[in-house]
């Protein structure tokens, strides 16, 4: 009845109007004001909330050695075989097309694994879920496009240590 | 500004209660409604206040003076961060103090406490045993975690010192953070021995010398919550992730010889949260005021499961 | 105090036999402070609220720079660099055909080769002093995955010695070569 005396196009309209139809600002709107003066903060805090009582222990997940351990393990691997490779070119100028391709192949998945680690520790599962899957498949497509690329770059063109020599010295 | 709003709302709320027929009441008191007429935001803030809100700085607040000073008396400032739980909407802010370094002991729990009995008797900071053996007086002093009983104030009157709460905790008030969530991690690592079968003697659990001294540099952790509190990983995650302090205890009971559950131990921390968020940041080791090395169990947790 | 106040009255008396018995109630020193009677179910509650309304501890801001987590963030800001330039590049040599780029290597090195001296010597920069750091802590993180070097001292000594290196290496790679 007062929405239609009343439009809404003028802000001194939008004083006017009973304090219950002003909920009519949209969610997504109100939740945006009050991020608002957190923006410049990394992972801004939530008020605080604990489940149960100081007697009860934290949940314990389950054990996921594919994210845990194994994870770990196979992400060293990778960085201590990137290490030779990196140094080697330095000594000799450039590697041979197979040790180019290895290593194209370990920063390929050492990148993955460095964003990964970012995206877990940056976008909180329970806190930005949609972000979170957002970013993780936005990294896959990417670290897939890139795999692809340099596969393509390896057989077609001169290899990213020769490259990056020419370049270096163009 | 404010003042002005509220007597205008004072004067309006009158004349609509003494002109307006009672019909109207409900339209017009949404008008003199002032919260309404603030941005969302602000509204948003008042039901939860935002735990991210800055700290006023000292510049803004004021300073309590040392009472009596002498002619040669050192006179150091001391800021502290302040917050009150009775007024949950305002800032917290950094109070600053001023001392006189002759008057005071040699440590900075000392200075607290002469703050809290001679100059304000309303800040409020833990402290117990004043030997760094209790760990109830940890806090960021001068940017670095410690104990205030160990850390000793710096001679230079020149330079002030900053005191504020272990970083990146919730605060009940002052220099006390809510350590709940600390403790329940610290519950979840089962602290104690877990055995199944008796004592071969059937008296008691026997250790070789040498597994007795795997615990050293273990056992002595006082749980203060130092080095938790000064690890970024912690900061960003602290709901899954168990910090350095927890770990170590967790390390404490893998590593004893007496204990059977090493691998259920073991499997508990086997996830990309719980102990993977260790990116050897070592700022643990670094600040620990025991002079313990969290940041080498954790690598040995690591190492020890890092193929099973 | 309070046994004190008890002796003393017991002594009044024994002095006085003939000091009237107080009732129990006025020895008892009384306080009228205003209490509220709470359940312990309504504790749980008043906690949950309070605990919505604090603040966080100031973190970042105040925790003084030191090189143990400066350098880390760094290492991880100089992966992002890197990586993100690897991803930027292969990404663009994928599309380059259908939008006609050139991402061969001779063309790059023929168009770098086209760039003036400064804007040479910044791509370099920006690449050799990320690629250096990275790697030379790269080697101290793989130290400490195997529990070598994690004392504090050691700690700080090889954290600047990786920066001196890189300050050093990058130097020459971005003049030099």
């Amino acid at each position: 009845m007062l929405s239609t005396s009343i439009t809404r196009s003028t802000p001194l309209a939008q004083q006017l109007r009973p304090s219950f139809m002003r909920s009519a600002v949209p969610k997504s709107a109100r939740i945006a004001a009050f991020h608002a003066t957190q923006r410049q903060q990394i992972l801004p805090p939530l008020p605080q909330k604990i489940a149960g009582t100081l007697n009860e222990p934290t949940l314990v997940p389950d054990p996921a050695p594919a994210h845990g351990s194994y994870h770990w393990s196979f992400e060293r691997i990778v960085a201590g075989g990137i290490l030779p490779l990196t140094m080697a070119p330095f000594a000799a100028g450039s590697l041979n097309p197979v040790m180019d391709s290895v290593l194209c192949a370990l920063l390929v998945v050492h990148s993955h694994i460095g964003f990964e680690s970012c995206i877990i520790d940056y976008f909180p599962k329970q806190r930005v879920p949609v972000v979170r899957n957002v970013a993780m498949w936005a990294l896959r497509i990417g670290t897939v496009t890139l795999g692809l690329a340099l596969y393509s770059f390896e057989t077609n063109d001169v290899g990213i240590t020769e490259a990056v020599t020419r370049l270096w010295h163009a | 500004m404010a003042c002005t709003r509220a007597l205008a709302r004072l004067a309006s709320k009158r004349t609509g209660m003494a002109i307006r027929p009672a019909g109207f009441a409900r339209g017009f008191a949404s008008v003199s409604d002032t919260s309404a007429r603030e941005p969302v935001s602000k509204i948003a803030e008042k039901i939860v206040p935002d735990p991210a809100r800055t700290v006023v700085p000292e510049s803004k607040t004021s300073t309590v003076k040392e009472p009596q000073p002498d002619k040669d008396s050192k006179i150091k400032t001391f800021h502290v961060y302040r917050w009150d739980p009775d007024q949950p909407s305002e800032k917290p802010r950094m109070q600053s103090y001023t001392l006189d370094l002759n008057k005071t002991g040699p440590m900075m729990l000392d200075a607290l406490i002469r703050i809290k009995n001679e100059i304000d008797p309303t800040l409020t900071f833990r402290r117990s045993c004043r030997e760094g053996i209790c760990g109830s007086c940890a806090m960021n002093i001068d940017g670095v975690n410690t104990l205030a009983c160990l850390c000793r104030i710096p001679a230079e009157t020149n330079k002030e010192s900053r005191i504020y709460p272990l970083p990146h905790m919730y605060i009940v008030k002052d220099l006390v953070p809510d350590m709940t969530l600390f403790y329940k991690q610290y519950r979840s690592v089962k602290p104690y021995l877990q055995r199944d079968t008796p004592a071969p003697d059937g008296r008691e659990y026997r250790q070789s010398k040498a597994e007795r001294k795997k615990l050293d540099g273990l056992y002595e952790c006082i749980l203060c919550a130092c080095c938790s509190t000064s690890c970024p990983s912690y900061w960003w995650n602290q709901e899954e992730y168990l910090g350095p302090a927890v770990l170590l205890q967790s390390y404490r009971w893998i590593a004893d010889s007496r204990d059977e559950k090493k691998a259920q131990r073991q499997d508990a921390l086997n996830n990309s949260m719980s102990l993977y968020r260790c990116h050897t940041i070592l700022n643990c080791s670094r600040t620990c005021p025991k002079g313990l090395n969290p940041a080498l169990a954790i690598a040995e947790i690591k190492k020890s499961m890092a193929f099973t | 105090m309070a046994s004190q106040r008890v002796f003393q009255l017991g002594l009044r008396r024994a002095v006085a036999p003939s000091f009237r018995i107080q009732p129990a109630g006025r020895m008892v020193q009384r306080r009228f402070a205003a209490t509220e009677n709470a359940a312990q179910s309504d504790g749980t509650q008043i906690l949950a609220k309070q605990r919505l309304q604090r603040p966080v501890s100031p973190h970042l801001s105040i925790y003084r720079p030191q090189i143990t987590w400066y350098g880390s963030a760094l290492n991880r800001v100089t992966a992002v660099v890197l990586s993100g330039s690897l991803y930027i590049f292969g990404i663009s040599y994928l599309v380059a055909p259908t939008l006609g780029w050139h991402l061969e290597t001779q063309s790059m090195v023929a168009a770098v080769a086209a760039w003036p001296v400064a804007a040479k010597i910044a791509a370099k920069a920006t690449l050799a002093f990320p690629f250096f750091y990275h790697s030379f802590n790269g080697i101290r993180h793989l130290a400490w995955d195997f529990g070598v070097g994690l004392g504090n001292k050691t700690v700080i000594r090889t954290g600047w010695t990786a920066v001196g290196f890189t300050v050093l290496s990058g130097l020459y790679y971005t003049f030099l070569v």
